[in-house]
């Protein structure tokens, strides 16, 4: 009696202990997505903001003042040569992203064997099971 | 152990256990009772309360670049400054540092800061759009308080101030293209240009999202997309040119603003378009200050004025193409013709004699041009200046257009004698960017295409382009070829100031009184230039206009000069060599 009752006891322990553990697990990964979620966001905005930085160190007016204090000088028209080059297609225009595509569906993230249920699984094994005198091709 | 004892002990534990199971059933009991009691939806909505909050995610607004991909408005950190009002212990501290720092008034910052909490009021914002050197001057204040080297002893504690980081519109290049762009307010709404145009696809959609205290419904945070960002026709290299240009003509000329826009006959792109005066967008709170009264933001697309001569070139195409003249039609002027019972007299109201129509042009006869009208009629002469566009708006992707006035038969303003002025400019307003729109259709074989300003769109990681849209074919290819190298004679004959050497070009210079409420009686003008080149394959067409310019009333003494140095630099933006590299060096 006192043995049944200790092994129950164990066991109660033992199921609680691991669900504790698994949760604590989950809880901290919860967490730390949190975290990441927000360093996304801080990531984003120092990007935008050293972009932004970028382009004022690279503004028009800090690269004529930087062009000048290194002595260059705007060039007058009569001294530009003009040197045809075939096949030169000339400065190209932004391209910031890819065109749009054909629409491609996507692959999915995880194996079925990571998100299917248990009973998907049977209800998959069993029909996959060949059924005799079904689907069988040929000549009578 | 005896039997006695034994007894005893096990007794003990029985109620030991007894007592416990109770316990147990007790609070199983209780739970129950809660959970069925009326007073269990207040408990769970209490819970709710606790279980996360509402937050609107605003998704980072799009940013704009130039043909090239230079940056034209990004967004930067500032940050808001506010208190947690259950964390702060020295309101006066709070005060002091925000007064010092920030140059914030204290009394408002000191009444803000010493709000008592409440389950409704946790946190307070003192202010906001901080830059981040100064927030790091705050935080240096918040570390030296206590410390024996404290600058500021009044301060005793700066506990329940919080710094929370967003981004701002910013606009590295300060005042540049400031007319074309337009300006983001602190509450994220654009105004003026593209900004306010496309407002809500650079702003993009912003979303309530429950964030959860739970760490097992984080997954649910749902990823909100930035703003679509756009790409410009416009060139930042030309348009800083052509914004030097103008400022400088303008000082120079006198004149009270001024006006250039450079676009691509072939699809309708806008390379540059300037205007003054200009406000650095990051001051944007300035705008009263520069600019003053009635003055539209981009006068390029929002102000209608009456051109003059410029529009006597589609007159004469107009004419041209319904088969009223021919380029050698002759023409006697007498120095004055009548039109719907008024006298129509030419700019200096002399007599010019035995006349074609290139001299009429180069000369720019009034009387000439009223008889080339009458010639073509009036049902022609206004369906084909509708179909130029006048009265109307082109359909430019920048906010704020305005039609400008056509009057035609059958408005009840509309007059004969209407159609005599309006062949000359007179009687007709039109923008800038209407004028650059019906040149298009002379530069480009009779199609007029449709101005614009967007030329790509990046959304979610695709970039999808936009196609030059064809508004009219107004003239036939020869018409327009003709009416082109008309033009350019008459530049050649005159010797214009216009002409760059090299560089085959057409042209009109205008020179339009300005009218007043009492009809055309002040001696200011509108001095104005349209050109378009090289003739055989044009590339560009550049309008130039002044507003009331001191140095000089005429269109071919302001104007002309300020379109050659523009084209001068303009040809070398655009690569394209000259069409006699003789010509070229021996004009230089």
């Amino acid at each position: 009696m006192i043995g049944l009752f200790s092994l129950a006891l164990v066991m109660v322990g033992l199921v609680a202990g691991i669900y504790l553990n698994v949760t604590a697990r989950a809880a901290t990964a919860g967490r730390k997505i949190q975290e990441m979620q927000t360093q996304i966001l801080q990531l984003q905005r120092t990007n935008a903001d050293l972009e932004t930085q970028l382009a004022l160190l690279t503004s028009v007016r800090s690269m004529e003042q930087r062009a000048v204090a290194l002595g260059y000088r705007p060039v007058d028209p009569g001294q530009v040569l003009y040197l045809p080059v075939p096949g030169y297609a000339g400065r190209q225009e932004a391209v910031l992203a890819s065109p749009p595509g054909p629409a491609v569906a996507s692959a999915p993230d995880l194996p079925p064997e990571f998100t299917e249920t248990l009973v998907d699984w049977l209800q998959d094994l069993i029909l996959s099971q060949p059924v005799p005198g079904v689907g069988r091709g040929g000549a009578p | 152990m005896n039997k006695s004892h034994y007894l005893q002990s096990h007794w003990r534990f029985h109620s030991i256990g007894a007592l416990f199971f109770l316990m147990g059933v007790a609070v199983f009991v209780q739970l129950v009772r809660i959970q069925l009691s009326p007073q269990a939806d207040v408990f769970r909505k209490q819970g709710d309360l606790y279980a996360g909050t509402w937050r609107t995610v605003y998704p980072p607004r799009g940013q704009i670049y130039d043909r090239w991909g230079n940056l034209l408005a990004g967004n930067k950190i500032v940050y808001q400054i506010g208190v947690e009002l259950n964390h702060v212990t020295d309101p006066e501290g709070i005060a002091f540092a925000m007064m010092a720092v920030l140059d914030e008034d204290y009394e408002n910052m000191l009444a803000i800061a010493s709000q008592e909490p409440s389950p409704t009021a946790v946190f307070a914002v003192l202010t906001d759009f901080v830059p981040p050197e100064k927030v790091l001057q705050l935080q240096q204040l918040a570390q030296q308080v206590g410390q024996p080297d404290d600058a500021n002893p009044s301060i005793r504690s700066l506990e329940g101030l919080v710094y929370i980081p967003h981004l701002q519109r910013s606009y590295p290049e300060r005042d540049l293209a400031a007319n074309v762009l337009g300006f983001v307010s602190m509450e994220g709404r654009g105004y003026f240009g593209v900004e306010e145009k496309y407002n809500q696809l650079l702003a993009g959609a912003p979303e309530e999202v429950w964030v959860p205290q739970d760490p097992y419904q984080v997954a649910t945070i749902t990823d909100i997309p930035p703003g679509a960002s756009l790409i410009l026709t416009i060139d930042r290299e030309i348009q800083s040119m052509v914004e030097e240009i103008l400022d400088q003509a303008v000082e120079e000329n006198g004149a009270e603003a001024g006006t250039i826009a450079i676009m691509d006959p072939n699809n309708g792109e806008i390379l540059a378009m300037a205007t003054t005066p200009r406000l650095d967008l990051n001051e944007y709170w300035k705008y009263s200050q520069i600019i003053e009264g009635s003055t539209p933001f981009n006068p390029a697309v929002s102000k209608a004025y009456e051109p003059g001569s410029v529009f006597k070139i589609f007159t004469m195409a107009a004419a041209l193409d319904a088969g009223a003249v021919e380029p050698d039609t002759p023409f006697l002027d007498t120095g004055q013709i009548e039109i719907g019972g008024a006298i129509i007299r030419n700019w200096n109201g002399g007599a010019w004699g035995p006349q074609d129509m290139v001299t009429c042009l180069q000369y720019s006869l009034n009387v000439c041009l009223a008889w080339v009208a009458q010639q073509l009629g009036p049902k022609d002469f206004y369906a084909y200046m509708l179909d130029f566009g006048f009265g109307h708006t082109t359909g430019v992707d920048i906010a704020g257009e305005v039609t400008g006035r056509l009057k035609t038969p059958g408005d009840p303003d509309w007059y004969p004698a209407d159609l005599g002025t309006n062949s000359f400019g007179q009687g007709v307003s039109v923008t800038p960017t209407q004028m650059l729109m019906a040149a298009s259709a002379l530069a480009n074989e009779g199609r007029m295409m449709t101005p614009h300003i967007l030329r790509a769109l990046v959304d979610n990681g695709t970039q999808y382009e936009t196609p030059p849209q064809l508004s009219k074919v107004v003239l036939s290819a020869e018409t327009a070829r003709t009416i082109t190298l008309m033009l350019a004679r008459s530049l050649e004959n005159e010797a214009s100031a216009a002409l760059v050497p090299g560089y085959r070009l057409a042209g009109k210079t205008g020179t339009a009184e300005i009218p007043t409420p009492y009809g055309y009686t002040s001696s200011a003008t509108n001095a104005s230039f349209v050109g378009w080149g090289p003739v055989d394959d044009p590339q560009f067409i550049v309008y130039v206009w002044f507003e009331k310019p001191t140095s000089s009333p005429w269109g071919s003494e302001v104007a002309a000069p300020v379109f050659r140095d523009v084209v001068e630099r303009l040809v070398m933006y655009l690569n394209i060599p000259p069409d006699n590299p003789q010509s070229a060096s021996l004009g230089r």
